[in-house]
């Protein structure tokens, strides 16, 4: 209760929820409101919005609902999002914390893997990766989480520093704990808060290089996504900038949305952290 | 017969780039059911040598001789099923303890890692240790971080004894209590030293406390043993420069009329 | 002998994760100018917080009550108000302890007053000294010196390593205490940090200067702390579990120094601490805290040998001193 009163006491993280709220609402919705196909037509081609109110947002070029299509878009980049930080995290924390406990070699090995990944920009990364395995919304997902993990392995492997020279990682040691346990039973859950606080920022950028490989042809070709329709809209700027403008603004405010709520967690859990 | 028999123990680091001899060349023994306490002022080794003797730290020389056996050639599972016979309390129960942990949690671990108890049994044992420790069996669900610190320290000793060991070190065990709880913790560690057989390896700045509770003493300086022997001779009359240091130094409390009441 | 500090029915709370927990229950109090007074306590007792309240350094969501009332004659010459730059934000008196008057001044301390949280734990129950998990926090709170009206305390905490700054070396960190409260320029004030750390007796001065405080072991950092806090030449020295860190040798040390520095300047003296022993080397008189509530005061020797509160005489019976029976013995005569 206490946290939730903290997590809401500024307007931005206020608005952050908000925009968040919304954005599931509108991907859990979409399947009911939008019941058929998105990427199927719906009506005559072009059509602008707030003309015809069963296609509210109008139509693309191929005539498809620009309505439906923004909300199954949510469905993609919430799910691709959060799917790409999910396994960043995993990977990034177990990294770290073998590389933190075990120290030595095993330390230095883990360390200059991660210095590789870390100077390959992370967008190339995921563009070659989806170019040679190819578009699916799986590959998507292992591509972003494959220039995402380092932050948090860094991250979580200085925390885990810190925490092994605590007298309880030494207590759990004479009391005959196995290494691994230690380090992901009694280390990995206390340097976890750190580490999540990076959440917020890794799903952001998630979504805007999932949107980013759509946008450049390299999504799920099954699915809509708002990189595609913006990919979309572009070939018809000057005379339908709504196609781009709408999902363009989807995209900034999910993104806006994602980070201020993040923020608010961090924030009201940092208060939390240092009281106790 | 001796439980640990320590020979010829030394540690060196570096500090500031210049190699420093943390523990230089120390010998002891501890007999079974003894204590042993270590003094000396603060850096004189004597917590190294306690993190020596429970393998958390690697000696650079020396030989440790714990039941019998070579301690130092042990590794792997053998050394952690060693572990059960070997115990520590530390001087902070609130950092000895996983923050999130609960006291049946700290207790279980333990019991389950040497495969003490059945998954069934654990409870009843958690119940009876901490009974045993002199604290209510309902405090089993608390969290570490809800109960007092004499309570914190008296379930540390209980997960100490939990394995059944021959040797408990003490680690300024009692140095951060307040005294009225200090004096029931060194009841404690008397009554089940007494009834188990425990030796301990005590270590504390404190000479009162020592002289309240250690058969024999090590001081320490510097790493090296200066002197040594029965603890309240030592203490009566010390013969090195920092026995007669910390003697002088340790606060003397003259109640004169109450003698006379 | 006139009062510098009269303390009455001082009340402190509080609040922490909605759970109202009171640390000092009207505690009334007088300090003598020139006296050496040791505030006795276990975990809980409120002896940090009653020296927090007479330092004004009481941030926190602690709600006070009751009134610290300052002699204003003590103090022929006042010094400067300016806050210590040092000093977090924390106005030193939260309520007007304002200087006046040449006569005794009971100074209202603003009623039930929240404030920045203050983290002291009710659980930290049965642990004093070292590790106590409620005075490491309040160590933050930081350096050595706070000026009340313009009358300056100087306050040593426990941690020397929390007190000092990690990354300036301990010479600056002086001379800018000195430049601040005295009013010294720079190299004066450099020239004063040296005689500060020759008066602490630390070894060379000169290049101590320029040492930072982790090239100091725990006993010199503590001689720098408490060259701080006497830089601007307080009158009350507000010592709080200042040797509770340190080994026996270095205890009796650093007891030894503040006993000399204390009688060289007539500084009044508050040396707050857990150990009833130590206190008796040092101080003249005694008060007895314990849950908040006055116990008992009066003079050492009093205290000691007869003492009126059967805590006080279990304080002193847990005492083991290097002449009483080991605990050993009589286990042993019992079994």
């Amino acid at each position: 209760m206490r946290q939730l009163r903290r997590f809401f006491r500024t307007p931005e993280t206020v608005a952050g929820a908000a925009i968040l709220v919304l954005l599931v609402a509108m991907a859990l919705a979409a399947p009911l409101l939008f019941p058929r196909d998105p990427q199927a037509i719906a009506g005559p081609a072009l059509l602008p919005p707030f003309q015809d109110w069963s296609l509210p947002l109008g139509t693309d070029r191929l005539g498809r609902d620009v309505l439906a299509e923004l909300f199954h878009g949510a469905r993609t980049s919430l799910a691709v999002g959060l799917a790409a930080a999910a396994a960043a995290l995993l990977i990034g924390a177990a990294v770290g914390t073998l590389a933190g406990f075990a120290g030595g070699v095993i330390d230095e090995v883990l360390m200059r893997v991660t210095d590789a990944f870390q100077t390959v920009p992370s967008f190339l990364l995921a563009l070659a990766f989806v170019s040679i395995v190819g578009p699916s919304l799986g590959v998507v997902v292992a591509a972003i989480a494959l220039g995402a993990w380092t932050g948090p392995a860094r991250v979580a492997r200085a925390e885990v520093l810190s925490i092994c020279e605590r007298d309880y990682v030494a207590g759990a040691r004479v009391i005959g704990m196995h290494p691994l346990e230690i380090a992901f039973r009694e280390v990995l859950p206390n340097a976890l808060p750190p580490v999540l606080a990076l959440s917020s920022v890794i799903v952001a950028a998630a979504i805007l290089t999932e949107a980013a490989l759509s946008f450049l042809g390299l999504g799920d070709p099954n699915r809509v996504t708002w990189g595609d329709m913006i990919a979309e809209g572009r070939a018809v700027l000057r005379t339908a900038p709504y196609l781009s403008i709408f999902p363009g603004i989807a995209l900034v405010l999910t993104v806006l949305g994602v980070y201020l709520a993040g923020e608010g967690v961090v924030e009201s859990t940092a208060v939390r952290r240092s009281l106790s | 017969m001796s439980v640990l028999a320590v020979s010829n123990l030394s540690k060196r680091y570096r500090r500031g780039g210049k190699p420093f001899a943390a523990v230089d060349d120390v010998s002891f023994e501890i007999g079974l059911a003894e204590t042993l306490a270590l003094a000396g002022p603060s850096g004189s080794g004597k917590s190294t040598i306690a993190r020596l003797v429970l393998r958390l730290i690697e000696p650079d020389a020396g030989r440790i001789e714990f039941e019998g056996a070579d301690f130092l050639s042990l590794s792997g599972g053998a050394l952690r099923a060693r572990r059960a016979r070997l115990q520590m309390v530390f001087q902070d129960p609130l950092a000895a303890f996983n923050p999130r942990a609960t006291v049946a949690r700290v207790l279980d671990d333990p019991l389950r890692i040497h495969g003490i108890a059945s998954r069934a049994e654990r409870p009843r044992r958690i119940a009876a240790l901490l009974e045993r420790v002199g604290l209510d069996a309902g405090l089993a669900g608390r969290a570490i971080h809800e109960i007092s610190g004499g309570q914190r320290q008296r379930v540390a000793i209980a997960r100490a004894i939990a394995t059944r060991p021959s040797l408990i070190v003490l680690d300024e065990a009692v140095s951060a209590l307040d005294v009225s709880v200090r004096g029931q913790i060194l009841e404690l560690l008397l009554d089940l030293q007494r009834q188990e057989r425990i030796a301990y390896l005590f270590i504390s700045h404190d000479l009162g406390v020592i002289r309240a509770v250690a058969h024999r003493v090590v001081i320490l300086d510097a790493g090296r043993i200066v002197e040594s022997g029965d603890a309240r001779t030592v203490i009566a009359s010390p013969q090195s420069a920092i026995g007669k240091a910390l003697v002088a130094a340790t606060p003397k409390l003259v109640r004169t009329s109450q003698d006379a009441a | 002998m006139t009062a510098l500090l009269s303390i009455h029915d001082l009340t402190v709370r509080y609040r922490r994760d909605g759970i109202e927990v009171a640390a000092l229950k009207g505690v009334s109090l007088d300090i003598e100018a020139g006296e050496r007074l040791a505030i006795i306590g276990e975990s809980g007792s409120g002896k940090s917080t009653l020296a927090l309240a007479v330092a004004g350094l009481l941030a926190g969501s602690a709600e006070i009550g009751g009134t610290i009332g300052w002699s204003a004659s003590q103090f022929q010459t006042p010094r400067s108000v300016t806050p210590p730059s040092v000093l977090p934000d924390i106005s030193p008196a939260r309520g007007e302890i304002a200087p006046s008057s040449p006569a005794l001044q009971i100074a209202k301390v603003e009623e039930w007053e929240p404030a920045l949280m203050l983290p002291i734990s009710p659980l930290a129950g049965e642990m004093s000294g070292r590790t106590e998990g409620g005075a490491k926090d309040r160590q933050r709170l930081s350096l050595t010196n706070a000026s009340i009206g313009g009358r300056d305390i100087g306050f040593v905490f426990q941690d020397p390593a929390s007190s000092l700054d990690p990354v300036m070396p301990i010479g600056k960190q002086i001379a800018e205490v000195v430049r601040t409260h005295v009013g010294f320029a720079w190299p004066e004030a450099y020239a004063k940090a040296k005689t500060l750390l020759e008066r602490v007796r630390l070894p060379d001065p000169e290049s101590a200067l320029r040492a930072y405080p982790h090239q100091l072991s725990g006993g010199q950092k503590q001689r720098v702390a408490i060259a701080a806090a006497i830089a601007a030449g307080p009158k009350l020295l507000i010592a709080d579990e200042a040797t509770s860190a340190l080994d026996t040798i270095v205890q009796a040390e650093i007891v030894a120094l503040i006993r000399r520095l204390v009688a060289e300047d007539g500084m009044t003296l508050l040396f707050i601490s857990h150990d009833i022993a130590l206190a008796a080397t040092l101080a003249e008189r005694i008060v007895v805290l314990r849950h908040g509530e006055l116990v008992e005061s009066g003079e050492t020797r009093q205290i000691i040998a007869a003492p009126r509160h059967a805590y006080t005489r279990a304080l002193l019976d847990a005492h083991l001193s290097l002449d009483a029976e080991p605990l050993l013995d009589r286990q042993g005569a019992s079994a």
